[in-house]
């Protein structure tokens, strides 16, 4: 989580507009899951993998290891809409066992969709990785700032930012403390030292909420985290190019859509 | 204009446990000088600076900035902070935006300024600061020196008249807190006056103009460097060592080996420039110094210490 927060800031793909990041992830995102055939979800893996790897030059290997993370759940989706089972009068198998009246097995149709679901949603992740990898968490805040979403929950997500990392740390030497003197020797121990430190941990974070306040306070803060932001300028030639990518995506979803499913079931 | 800008006059104050922090203290700060609070741990430093923008309101006593008494309605309390920022001594407690930028810009964006004049003052807070090349970067990713700078650049764009800094050079190498200390000489020589919180007699000596010594509450002691480091009494009830530069003067001096009338030197450069060179005769080169007393020293053949 933490490496990826690094990349955002040093991705190759940092100086562009963050508008323009975002629009091209959700926009491409829309496509992959409104998509009814897997040639769409396919080219917008293949696309922004290709803009992750080679645009924002992020190392391929941490790139695998993060697609790999949503695979066991998405395996495990994917093989309960694979395999079809009926009690009633066996549908037209493509490989499957009847035992006692129960028929497990897959079906073309179920195979297909199976196949769908896994592309759109290895796809859908890849624009979400996009994203999160070329655009750092400020500039999304500061983009849902310029929507007008609402202040009270624009400024709690940049706060919730800000110390996820000053918590994380104190945490961190709370369990350096804490192991040094074997805290964590035996499971009974490490039991009760893990419920010292979160104890300890919402104390410290309370504490220092309190110190924050104050800090606020001595700068005029008035109930508004009012900050300035730095104007960019968005580059016509981007917005071509994704207007263009984002095009050819959804011409390629609508001219396969329904292909593939409507020759399986005429 | 009144000659002290930030006044306490026999400020009380208790925290809700019941801890007595202050205990009637009375202190004046003069306008545009560099000040430095010294004190233990617990002695009230922190509590009276909270006072001296407002946070905290004496239980007895009063403040006064530029010779009004300081007024706790909000408007009042505005222009006082306007007027007096606080650097705190944990950035992490401070800083509460990940960029350096919107960090800087939240307290002049508070005075209700234009945007254009917000971005010309977080501009120039980051180039006195020297931080202007981590304006992208996240706050998290920065080391403790560099939050550090980010908490004083905080400050300086609000650009008060007095900026307190909570222990400045704490958790910083020598070779930072230096530089920490030399921006502060800058901020100070813009007319800003700088009252710093410290426990580093030798950094308080060389760096201040005006030192109060503070314990259990109150102010035991004030006064120049070298009035306050040659009270031998005071600095021995206040738990102080004093500064290496004036101890070695002080042994130099006892032992005849610099002249009783000479004023006490600021830097070690001048203690050096004091101290006379002896040239052995003939050679041209540095004669031996004897200390010890020439009628216990033996005869020495390079030099005619035992014959004069």
């Amino acid at each position: 989580m933490f490496a990826i927060d690094q990349y955002a800031y040093t991705s190759r793909l940092r100086p562009v507009h963050p508008g323009e990041k975002l629009a091209f992830a959700l926009v491409t995102m829309v496509i992959c899951l409104a998509s009814v055939s897997p040639a769409a979800p396919l080219a917008v893996l293949l696309i922004m993998t290709g803009a992750v790897l080679f645009r924002a030059g992020i190392p391929w290997r941490f790139y695998l290891k993060l697609m790999t993370l949503p695979l066991s759940f998405l395996i495990i989706g994917v093989l309960t809409v694979a395999v079809s089972i009926s009690t009633g009068p066996p549908p037209p198998l493509l490989s499957g066992r009847t035992l006692g009246g129960i028929t497990i097995g897959f079906t073309a149709a179920s195979l297909q969709l199976a196949v769908l679901l896994f592309v759109k949603s290895l796809g859908a992740v890849s624009c979400l990785y996009f994203l999160s990898l070329t655009t750092p968490m400020v500039e999304v805040i500061s983009l849902l700032r310029r929507f007008k979403v609402p202040a009270l929950f624009v400024e709690l997500m940049s706060l919730i930012y800000r110390f996820i990392f000053v918590i994380m740390e104190t945490a961190e030497k709370m369990y350096v403390a804490q192991s040094s003197r074997w805290g964590y020797a035996s499971i009974k121990t490490a039991y009760i030292s893990l419920g010292q430190l979160v104890a300890n941990l919402f104390g410290k974070s309370y504490h220092r909420s309190q110190a924050l306040f104050t800090a606020l306070q001595s700068r005029c803060y008035n109930g508004d985290l009012r900050v300035l932001e730095t104007p960019r300028a968005p580059s016509r030639s981007n917005i071509m190019l994704i207007a263009a990518v984002d095009l050819f995506l959804a011409v390629l979803a609508l001219y396969t859509g329904g292909g593939l499913i409507a020759r399986i079931h005429p | 204009m009144p000659e002290f800008i930030l006044e306490a006059d026999t400020v009380e104050f208790s925290y809700p446990d019941g801890t007595r922090a202050l205990q009637g203290v009375f202190m004046r700060i003069p306008r545009g000088a560099k000040v430095a609070v010294l004190g233990s741990n617990g002695a009230g430093k922190t509590t009276l600076f909270l006072h001296f923008n407002g946070i905290l309101r004496p239980a007895g006593g009063r403040v006064r900035f530029d010779g009004r008494e300081v007024r706790y309605d909000h408007r009042s309390l505005m222009q006082l902070r306007k007027n007096v920022g606080i650097v705190f001594q944990d950035p992490d407690s401070q800083l509460f935006s990940a960029s350096v930028f919107q960090e800087i810009s939240f307290g002049p964006l508070n005075l209700g300024l234009p945007r254009e004049e917000v971005r010309r003052r977080v501009e120039e807070a980051m180039q006195a600061t020297e931080i202007t090349g981590l304006k992208d970067k996240p706050t998290h990713l920065l080391s403790y020196g560099q939050k550090k700078r980010v908490s004083i650049a905080d400050i300086l764009a609000m650009e008060p008249a007095v900026i307190i800094c909570d222990e400045p050079t704490a958790w910083l190498d020598p070779k930072h807190a230096e530089q920490v200390m030399e921006l502060f000489k800058r901020i100070n020589n813009g007319g800003t006056t700088v009252i710093l919180s410290t426990h580093d007699v030798d950094m308080a000596y060389s760096w201040a103009d005006y030192i109060f010594i503070m314990m259990h509450g109150t102010v035991i002691g004030e006064g120049t460097p070298e009035e306050v480091f040659q009270d031998g009494e005071l600095l021995f009830r206040a738990d102080l060592a004093r500064p290496r530069l004036v101890e070695t003067w002080a042994q130099l001096r006892n032992k005849g080996l610099l002249p009783a009338d000479l004023p006490l030197p600021r830097s070690w450069t001048e203690l050096f420039e004091l101290v006379p060179t002896r040239r052995a005769p003939g050679t041209g080169g540095p004669a031996p110094v004897y200390v010890l007393d020439r009628e216990g020293t033996p005869a020495c053949a390079a030099c005619s210490a035992r014959r004069r």
